[in-house]
């Protein structure tokens, strides 16, 4: 798979944080609609290097490309301009562990705001678009709804339908369900599977293992900052090769 | 300025540090009988203390002093300035660390209690080993901050006569027209008293913080 | 003590309440807004701006409102600037004011969760739009039972401008005792007056500071 017809390429993205060398050299390319999964322990990285994806970290080094936007990170390059990151997270959408809606706005406000701001559409048009997407998600009925009064999932659900409202062309999954019940996360679970099958272009972080091997189309096993192991996830989950992974693996999968 | 002026306006110190410790002390003691009421278990205690703090919080410090030291003289009971400084400033400082107290007690939660009972502790020792050092913990920085806001208050003893900092600076105002000097100097040291306190609450304050959060 | 007789000692207060009243309007007015500057410019990429700022509100928030009262009205003259009571209580307690509530501005904006700053930025929207409908209403919610609180405390320390001769309450109730000879009476109606304000006040900025948590 070669750089230049990969959708999104990261290359090379090491970040410190002083000492610490929290990723180590990653580098990943995905397609346009492959949903890729990063599982790994703890304090591998992962969010780090999801959070890389749209520059909400700056990584130590790197090269980034987008589409048509590319980035390169490192000693004697200039920094990212702020049209460069408005345009790199108009196309790339983030979905939080803790949800981070706005509580002083309404559900739909929640998902008008960054369309009317960032793309300059009218207040109608991002309305219904909203309303489409609630729809979609299946909030209809608490759009005028305060974030405090909807539940966990129906939050994160909100959350998705207000990064889908930007048309982004790649999705961010941080931890979606972590801070869920597992019942519910399973709703959240759906709703991105269907997003898949739609086609979108995903990277989600995530210890649902039942999703990372029947949605995902590859899987990357992080640990310590680096990718130990990818590929297949049916048969990385059934039999791995990395010591490490088969150590996680089991711990999670043995129960 | 000359030396010796100088040397009596710093000499004020002494009175603005004693009156500070000794409301302080005796506030922090009488801080624990005041949120003790405020959380009885018999409701007329809550209501007449709630009363009582309410109604000391909201009057200005300067009328408690005028109060106490020019009008309990008009029923016989005659205090020195000093002293009625340090007994309008307990009392104020009873209340509000009383209230600190209160809410350092709110912060720590049933939870400690109904462990400790559960291991079989009883009252006393409840007291002075589970809640005790867990709230003194937690209610510290607020109680440095609020150490700090009476020291400022301590300059309202100037007015009764109290020969501190703050009146010294302005005799030395009235008597040579030198007032932006006087003040300046007395500015600097309420600064430099005030600042190594400050330096320890945050310093504190960072270092609960990293105890309490894993990141 | 008939009770008349010290109803008639609060009335004559009243109009040294209009004063003090007065006093705390027009020092908020002027020491909130340069609050806000305040606390906007302490994060300036300019140095000396930073310097400056952090200075003005140490000193500020580290003297004794007395002494700041003092420097202006008795330490000015030593620069031949003579300033009225008036004008001395209003720069004094406008500084003061402005420094307790630069600190809680600050505190309120550091409050808005960094969740908040991180959906923010991952929908794309700019500095200028994430300050203006993410931060700043958040941040506007947190800080205002503190900075009315800190209102009320700002009217009760205008009885401090009885030192520089500003005719509010303390003052009043000062040549009341000296006419009567009844200090007591008098004090207790100066404490009267002062509490019938704060009281309500209090209660005021609770139900308000109910109201504002009810989404957050």
């Amino acid at each position: 798979m070669s750089h230049e017809s990969a959708y999104l390429s990261a290359q090379h993205i090491t970040k410190d944080f002083g000492p610490v060398r929290v990723l180590d050299d990653v580098s990943m390319d995905v397609n346009a609609g492959d949903v890729f999964s990063i599982i790994g322990p703890s304090g591998a990285g992962k969010s780090t290097f999801l959070r890389c994806m749209n520059l909400l970290e700056t990584p130590t080094s790197g090269t980034l490309q987008i589409g048509d936007f590319t980035i390169t990170i490192g000693p004697g390059h200039k920094h990212a301009t702020k049209k460069e990151l408005s345009t790199l997270r108009r196309n790339v959408g983030m979905v939080f562990q803790s949800f981070n809606l706005f509580p002083h706005l309404t559900v739909m406000e929640n998902i008008c705001l960054a369309q009317r701001r960032v793309l300059g559409r009218g207040r109608d048009e991002a309305c219904e678009r909203a309303l489409v997407l609630l729809d979609r998600v299946g909030l209809q009925d608490k759009a005028d709804a305060y974030p405090g009064r909807c539940s966990g999932g129906q939050q994160q659900r909100v959350a998705i339908a207000r990064s889908l409202a930007l048309d982004p062309k790649v999705m961010l999954f941080d931890e979606p369900t972590s801070a869920l019940d597992p019942e519910v996360g399973a709703e959240i679970l759906a709703v991105m599977r269907e997003l898949a099958d739609e086609g979108m272009t995903m990277m989600v972080v995530t210890h649902e293992m039942g999703f990372a091997r029947e949605v995902g189309d590859q899987v990357f096993v992080m640990v310590d900052g680096r990718i130990v192991e990818s590929g297949d996830p049916h048969q990385i989950m059934s039999d791995p090769s990395h010591e490490r992974t088969k150590q996680f693996l089991s711990a999670v999968l043995g129960r | 300025m000359d030396l010796s002026t100088v040397w009596y306006i710093v000499q004020g110190v002494v009175w603005t540090v004693a009156i500070t410790v000794l409301s302080f002390a005796i506030g922090a003691l009488g801080g624990v009988g005041v949120a003790a009421a405020r959380v009885s278990a018999r409701r007329w205690v809550r209501v007449i203390a709630r009363g009582v703090v309410d109604i000391i919080r909201s009057v200005p410090p300067l009328v408690w002093l005028f109060i106490v030291y020019f009008g309990l003289a008009e029923l016989g009971l005659r205090f020195s300035p000093f002293q009625s400084a340090i007994i309008t400033f307990s009392i104020i400082a009873s209340v509000y660390l009383g209230e600190i107290y209160r809410g350092g007690l709110a912060a720590l939660g049933a939870g400690q209690i109904e462990a400790a009972k559960s291991i079989g502790l009883g009252r006393p020792d409840l007291l002075v080993r589970i809640i005790a050092p867990q709230v003194v913990r937690t209610v510290s920085p607020s109680m440095a901050t609020y150490g700090i806001g009476l020291m400022k208050d301590s300059a309202l003893a100037s007015t009764i006569g109290v020969v501190e900092m703050t009146f010294r600076a302005n005799q030395v105002a009235q008597n040579t027209g030198q007032g932006l000097t006087a003040f300046a100097l007395v500015g600097v040291i309420y600064l430099l008293l005030s600042a190594p306190v400050g330096i320890w609450t945050r310093r504190f304050d960072a270092r609960l913080r990293e105890k309490y959060l894993v990141a | 003590m008939d009770l008349t007789t010290w109803l008639g000692y609060v009335v004559e207060l009243l109009p040294g309440l209009w004063k003090a009243i007065q006093l705390t309007v027009i020092s908020l007015a002027l020491g909130y807004p340069l609050a806000l500057l305040f606390a906007v410019l302490m994060d300036s990429k300019i140095a000396p701006i930073r310097w400056i700022i952090l200075v003005l509100v140490e000193v500020g928030r580290g003297l004794p409102l007395l002494v700041l009262l003092y420097l202006f009205y008795q330490g000015l003259p030593q620069l031949s600037i003579v300033l009225s009571a008036l004008a001395s209580a209003v720069w004094a307690f406008t500084w003061s004011a402005a420094a307790y509530a630069t600190e809680i501005i600050r505190s309120s904006l550091r409050s808005v969760g960094g969740g908040q700053r991180e959906a923010a930025n991952a929908i794309g929207l700019d500095d200028r739009d994430q300050f203006r409908f993410v931060i700043l209403p958040q941040a506007a919610r947190i800080a205002i039972p503190p900075l009315l609180g800190l209102a009320i405390i700002m009217f009760q320390l205008t009885s401090l401008a009885y030192v520089i001769a500003y005719s509010e309450v303390m003052q009043s109730a000062y040549f009341l005792g000296t006419k009567t000879f009844n200090y007591f009476p008098v004090f207790l109606a100066a404490a009267a007056v002062y509490a019938s304000v704060t009281i309500p006040a209090s209660a005021l900025v609770t139900g308000i500071e109910r109201r504002l948590s009810r989404h957050v």
